[in-house]
């Protein structure tokens, strides 16, 4: 099929006809950006795919603003189609009719068909069957791509085996293998009813197709674990190899981070030692003292004066102390040491009696007044009044003279005095020894500073070299050795699980022989052979259903290498690899890149595309080989990430496929700075093609104002 | 070739045949016109599925399972 004309009227920036005759091959569009190369795919897809939605939205607004109120105009895209010999015409409009300034209603949509046979009569037919005859829609979903993201069409792992079936005679052999499990389950069925009719094995062979059930189910259930497994273990992989790329820089960081908390706790501790209070111990109340000095000597002269005295005070007292007590001893030798008589005796009144008499009663002698005898008398008894007086008047022997000792108290508050003075004294000291040690300090902060935005400017390179943000990369270290470990547990449990695999279908296979042989002894003979054979015709079905599978997959992988080391042509490219895998009872094909064997799980994104297009194009080629049939493909920017030198390579190479092929890029356009002219290089001389167009806006246009918009399209 | 002839002949390629059935390839017939009237069960039967599936006239599963077993089970 090949697409020889689309027309776009009066859609969006495509004021009035405009017409592409397309070529068979390769024909390139060349635009730059916002001037009309998506709107271009958009009209195409509308006409493919496009619903009767919201259509007032498709129309020109230049066209609108020239059209009077009340008068309609048709918002058209057509495409003129040749298939073996024929043509065809699909055409999807409808009527734009003013209402007012700027606002329109629309009427009239319809899809037409026009079929023209090789004689060149002409038949009006139903446009959206002749779409999907000529062009079906499981074709047109992979025919058309907008952007480098829509190409990665092979994500969904069931993707490729749709193209697949799609494009290759593998589908025809899908209903075989169905076929072929639906007849052997029947024989099967057939010869267990004939087993079962013999009564001597009865039980056994019950038994068995229990036991057997059971394992089938226990071999499904670990093969699902198997397939999990396989899975979580490509993605680890994954993981591992993108981690691997950021893994020297998050050891790194991880330094570095621990560096720059050390520094940052050391600033810290140095912060903390600076005290910047320099005058509190100013204005406390002990400072004014420094101004009182001369009060205090006189204070301290008063106590060390009152405290000389008290102690000579202290002195006399003992000393006198000292002599009453010499004194008593002295009177006590008076006597050789004899112990007197105590003072009242004779009694007082015995005394003043015989002081009276004139007469000694002691000793019975006359003593006449003025005689030694009476003196002798009146001494003794005034001794003991006298020591009557005395006892009561005489201190304490324990006594102390002084009671309160306030001047040692004083004497503490002068020295306390003192010594509060002489810190006094040295708070000028101290301030300038403060001073000294916060600017030593300060300079060390300063240096630890410098240090620290040193390992900062390390890593902020780090996180300029790395591609993922700094949190991520952080956990990239934790992640990588806990996927390391994963790994290795889930390769453990792929190994467990394949060899509980092989184990059960060892135990399946016994289970199953003993079974065929209650069968042979049991059932009829011409219903095991019938078994037996649609047995082996379920083989030859399932493996040449594999066998043709994987024989368009190796012609694929084939094909998509031949593109992509053309596109890719003297750069590293890797092999694309297809696999087929079952999972979960369906079959998928997965494509990865592979290097050396190791998958490369992320490819920069210019080698994805030129991967995806690979692919692509191999199957648009086998599909040719195989349905002799070619169908266009619709490439909007597809290789926004190619250099122009890749993409000038990626054209001549797609000019060497036999398909056609419309390319919408904005290669090849060069603005002049000065005049703001827009003009083609002269490098798309050497691009070879089988047509080019040009589509600009007409100049003059306001961006702003959609109805100055007009594209207009150049051939080349 | 006709796709019926070609997906009996790439079933008829599968090294079993050869292997437990020992049928030589070139004594193989080529088209399920041929194979139809082979003397060989399991080509016969297999002939008899592709005409059954890829035919002028398909047939239901108990169609062919009646004809495939039919023919089996009185062939063998």
């Amino acid at each position: 099929m090949i697409i020889r004309e689309i027309q776009i009227e009066n859609y969006l920036c495509y004021y009035d006809t405009n017409s592409f005759e397309l070529s068979e091959g390769l024909n390139i569009i060349l635009g730059e950006n916002g001037e009309g190369k998506t709107k271009f795919f958009e009209a195409v897809d509308w006409l493919f795919n496009g619903e009767n939605r919201k259509l007032d939205m498709l129309v020109s607004a230049k066209k609108l603003n020239e059209t009077e109120i009340g008068e309609s105009f048709r918002v058209r895209v057509s495409m003129t189609v040749e298939q073996y010999g024929e043509k065809s015409i699909i055409t999807k409009s409808f009527l734009a009719k003013k209402e007012k300034a700027n606002e329109c209603s629309t009427l009239s949509f319809m899809i037409e068909g026009i079929s023209e046979n090789s004689s060149g009569e002409r038949t009006q037919v139903d446009g959206q069957r002749l779409l999907d005859r000529i062009f079906p829609f499981q074709i047109r979903k992979y025919s058309m791509f907008k952007g480098e993201a829509e190409l990665n069409i092979f994500e969904n792992d069931s993707a490729l085996v749709n193209l697949i079936n799609l494009f290759s005679k593998v589908k025809h052999y899908d209903k075989y293998s169905e076929k072929g499990v639906f007849l052997r389950e029947k024989a099967e069925k057939a010869v267990d009813d004939s087993a079962k009719l013999d009564k001597k094995n009865e039980k056994r062979y019950k038994g068995l197709e229990i036991e057997i059930l059971q394992l089938e189910r226990e071999k499904e259930k670990y093969k699902i674990h198997l397939n999990t497994t396989e899975e979580e273990i490509r993605k680890i992989e994954e993981n591992l190899q993108e981690a691997e790329r950021h893994v020297t820089n998050a050891d790194a960081l991880e330094t570095l981070n621990k560096r720059i908390k050390g520094i940052e706790e050391k600033i810290s501790g140095l912060n903390a030692k600076i005290d910047e209070n320099y005058t509190t111990s100013l204005f406390d109340e002990n400072w004014i003292l420094v101004n009182f000095v001369s009060f205090h000597k006189e204070f301290a002269k008063k106590v060390s004066e009152h405290s000389k005295t008290r102690r000579e005070l202290q002195s006399e007292f003992d000393k006198q102390k000292g002599v009453k007590e010499g004194e008593r001893k002295a009177k006590a030798e008076l006597f050789n040491n004899a112990i007197p008589l105590p003072n009242n005796i004779p009694s007082k009144a015995i005394m003043e009696e015989m002081l009276n008499d004139e007469i000694c009663k002691v000793c019975n002698r006359e003593a006449k007044k003025g005689s030694e005898a009476y003196e002798f008398m009146s001494k003794r008894l005034k001794t003991y009044l006298e020591s009557q007086v005395t006892e009561d008047n005489e201190p304490d022997k324990d006594e102390p003279l002084f009671k309160y000792d306030y001047t040692n108290r004083l004497y503490n508050i002068s020295i306390s005095h003192e010594d509060n003075l002489k810190n006094i004294k040295l708070i000028r000291t101290k301030i300038k020894e403060r001073f000294e040690f916060n600017d030593a300090r300060k300079k060390d902060i300063e240096e630890q500073n410098e240090k620290l935005n040193k390992e900062k400017t390390e890593r902020e390179r780090i996180l300029g070299n790395s591609s993922i943000a700094e949190e991520k990369l952080i956990n990239v270290l934790k992640n990588y050795n806990a996927w390391q470990r994963d790994l290795k547990n889930r390769n453990q449990d792929k190994m467990d699980y394949t060899s509980k695999l092989k184990n059960l279908e060892s135990e399946l296979k016994a289970k199953k022989e003993e079974k065929d042989k209650i069968d042979t002894s049991s059932a009829n003979s011409f219903l095991i052979n019938t078994r037996n054979i649609l047995r082996d015709i379920e083989t030859i079905f399932t493996d040449t259903k594999e066998k043709k599978f994987d024989e368009f997959i190796k012609k694929l992988q084939s094909k998509s290498n031949n593109f992509f080391k053309k596109i890719n042509i003297d750069a590293f490219t890797g092999i694309i690899v297809f696999t087929r895998r079952n999972k979960a009872n369906r079959t998928i094909v997965e494509v990865v890149l592979q290097e050396d064997g190791r998958t490369f799980y992320k490819p920069g994104q210019s080698l994805l595309t030129s991967m995806h297009i690979s692919i692509l194009f191999a199957i648009s080629e086998l599909a040719s080989e195989i349905q002799e049939e070619n169908f266009p493909m619709i490439f909007d920017a597809p290789t926004s990430s190619f250099g122009e030198n890749k993409t000038a390579q990626f054209l001549n190479l797609i000019f060497d496929t036999d398909n056609q092929t419309i390319l919408l890029i904005k290669d090849f356009l060069y603005t002049d700075k000065a005049t703001k002219t827009l003009s083609i290089k002269k490098e798309f001389e050497n691009v070879r093609r089988d047509k080019a167009f040009w589509i600009r806006l007409e100049r003059p246009f306001n961006p702003n104002n959609l109805k100055t918009i007009n594209t207009q399209v150049i051939e080349l | 070739m006709a796709r019926k002839d070609d997906i009996l002949k790439s079933f008829l390629n599968h090294g079993l045949l050869e292997t437990k059935y020992e049928l030589k390839r070139d004594e193989l017939p080529t088209t399920v016109r041929e194979a139809l009237n082979s003397n060989i069960p399991i080509v016969k039967a297999i002939a008899l599925i592709v005409e059954g599936l890829d035919g002028t006239s398909t047939v239901t599963d108990t169609v062919l399972r009646n004809q495939v077993t039919q023919f089996l089970n009185e062939a063998l």
